[in-house]
């Protein structure tokens, strides 16, 4: 398929995980691809495994300064988007007694204010036409122990999706949101967890998915190709939820 | 456009018109051979010689667990598998509460829930790892809908049919999903009108009750349902992709 021949494309938190494998997707199908994320080096690597035109951007998904400086530098190299996956999001677990809030800050400054200006800065770049795609969670829906703050924090994501939609439809602008379960990725070494913890915890969750395992990274990305693309034009303010079951248990 | 339905057997149920047929007709620009069923024997047979020599048209009554059976030996006869049911045969006609028949609450049950279970039920012993079923919900199923809360409610039967199964369902490698449309423009809606004459104002009302402004198109459904069919989705089960220009979302 070439879906995305000749259109530009943002993929925030694009150098690793459901990111990255967004980014790769949307290249394999002809688009320019344009990824940010915190990690240099890291940057480095997936702009040069993404090949061809792509552009990495350094930027913090939960600094809204820096949120402005990425469209005025897309704005600078006259980059207009057809396709917007907003990715890059922070994932903090700790029980509700133990909650500070740092970690409140930081979920929701990433999650939820920083895509919200990110968005919001970006409007200028985008075309009728285009798409926005959010990467929200299932655990919007579910009541995983220790979730409490990122899973508000997605739940009020996902209700962006609706209101904005609302918003930007006289623009011809569509937003919409992908919502995994368990995906393998990087951001399970990122939960402060030691080896055997959680090797544990990903057995405890493989158990509560019907499909029978964690999900990988290129099929959440299939399902963001499927709503930036022309062929979703009448899905708009909607969820696609990506969990191999988990959440209709 | 999806490489991944090349060559797959596939059933849609309800194919004569709109939504089914628009849906076939995309199967089988996806390299798929379609097998489609429908009640009446010369709308299957104009829609069956639109869709060309990679479809089939069976004729069946999608109440009538008779037909459904002859469906399914039908198929496994040709090919001994099936990799995609769409169950799509739905019923619709306005009911008010206080005008509510027998006949309008079994017809609307007996076709789309009684129905629907048969046939899943019939497609399992053709239905292998990473085969698919989607079944046409309806986005009335999570909201009120005046004169229609018998169509509505059954609609909501199948929602949450399809999460009881997506789970039972997982050791075969079987996923189970649902494609709820909003309002989308196909011959059915003139039953629905009733008189001609009002048609054009059904049609505008409908219009008038998406944010988008306006009806889908019966091939926007189809989109959803490939998706959902192909290997892009296989991650996906017992959930439900909502077709509505934001009807029921915004």
């Amino acid at each position: 398929m070439n879906r995305f021949e000749g259109k530009s494309v943002l993929v925030t938190g694009g150098s690793s995980g459901i990111g990255l494998a967004a980014a790769h997707a949307f290249a394999a199908e002809g688009a320019r691809v344009i990824i940010t994320g915190r990690d240099s080096a890291a940057l480095a690597e997936a702009r040069a495994a993404l090949g061809g035109n792509a552009i990495a951007l350094r930027n913090n998904a939960g600094v809204v300064a820096e949120a402005r400086d990425l469209a005025a530098a897309l704005a600078s190299q006259q980059i207009r988007l057809d396709a917007v996956f907003i990715n890059a999001g922070s994932a903090k677990f700790a029980p509700f007694a133990d909650v500070d809030e740092a970690l409140w800050d930081q979920s929701f400054g990433t999650n939820v204010k920083g895509a919200y200006f990110q968005i919001q800065a970006l409007l200028p770049l985008l075309d009728a036409g285009a798409s926005i795609v959010l990467n929200g969670s299932i655990n919007a829906h579910i009541g995983m122990p220790n979730s409490s703050v990122y899973a508000a924090s997605k739940a009020a994501l996902i209700s962006l999706a609706k209101t904005l939609s609302a918003e930007l439809l006289p623009r011809g602008v569509r937003v919409n949101v992908v919502s995994p379960g368990p995906i393998s990725t990087p951001l399970y070494g990122k939960l402060g967890m030691d080896a055997a913890t959680l090797e544990a915890t990903a057995a405890q969750i493989q158990g509560q998915v019907p499909l029978g395992r964690f999900g990988t990274p290129q099929e959440v990305a299939a399902t963001v190709l499927h709503l930036s693309a022309a062929e979703s034009a009448f899905i708009v303010g909607s969820e696609i939820i990506v969990d191999g079951g988990m959440s209709q248990l | 456009m999806n490489t991944s339905l090349q060559d797959k057997i596939v059933l849609v149920t309800g194919g004569s018109a709109g939504i089914g047929l628009a849906t076939a007709r995309a199967f089988i620009d996806a390299g798929a051979f379609v097998y489609v069923t429908g009640r009446r024997q010369p709308e299957l047979d104009a829609a069956v010689a639109t869709l060309g020599p990679r479809a089939v048209g069976l004729r069946a009554d999608a109440v009538s667990l008779d037909d459904i059976r002859k469906v399914f030996s039908r198929i496994a006869e040709d090919h001994r598998r099936l990799d995609v049911l769409y169950a799509n045969a739905g019923f619709y006609e306005f009911g008010r509460l206080g005008d509510i028949t027998e006949e309008h609450l079994d017809r609307s049950f007996d076709t789309n829930v009684r129905g629907l279970v048969f046939a899943v039920q019939g497609a399992l012993p053709l239905m292998r790892e990473g085969g698919s079923v989607i079944l046409t919900g309806s986005i009335v199923a999570t909201r009120g809908a005046e004169a229609f809360s018998i169509y509505a409610a059954s609609k909501a039967a199948v929602r949450s049919l399809a999460r009881s199964w997506a789970v039972e369902l997982k050791d075969r490698g079987v996923r189970v999903n649902v494609v709820s449309p909003g309002p989308i423009d196909t011959p059915g809606l003139g039953g629905l009108a009733g008189e001609p004459a009002n048609l054009a104002p059904l049609k505008q009302h409908l219009a008038s009750t998406v944010p988008m402004a306006r009806m889908g198109r019966p091939d926007e459904v189809a989109h959803a349902v490939l998706f959902l069919a192909s290997d892009q989705a296989s991650f996906i089960t017992g959930a439900e992709l909502t077709v509505d220009g934001g009807a029921s979302q915004l």
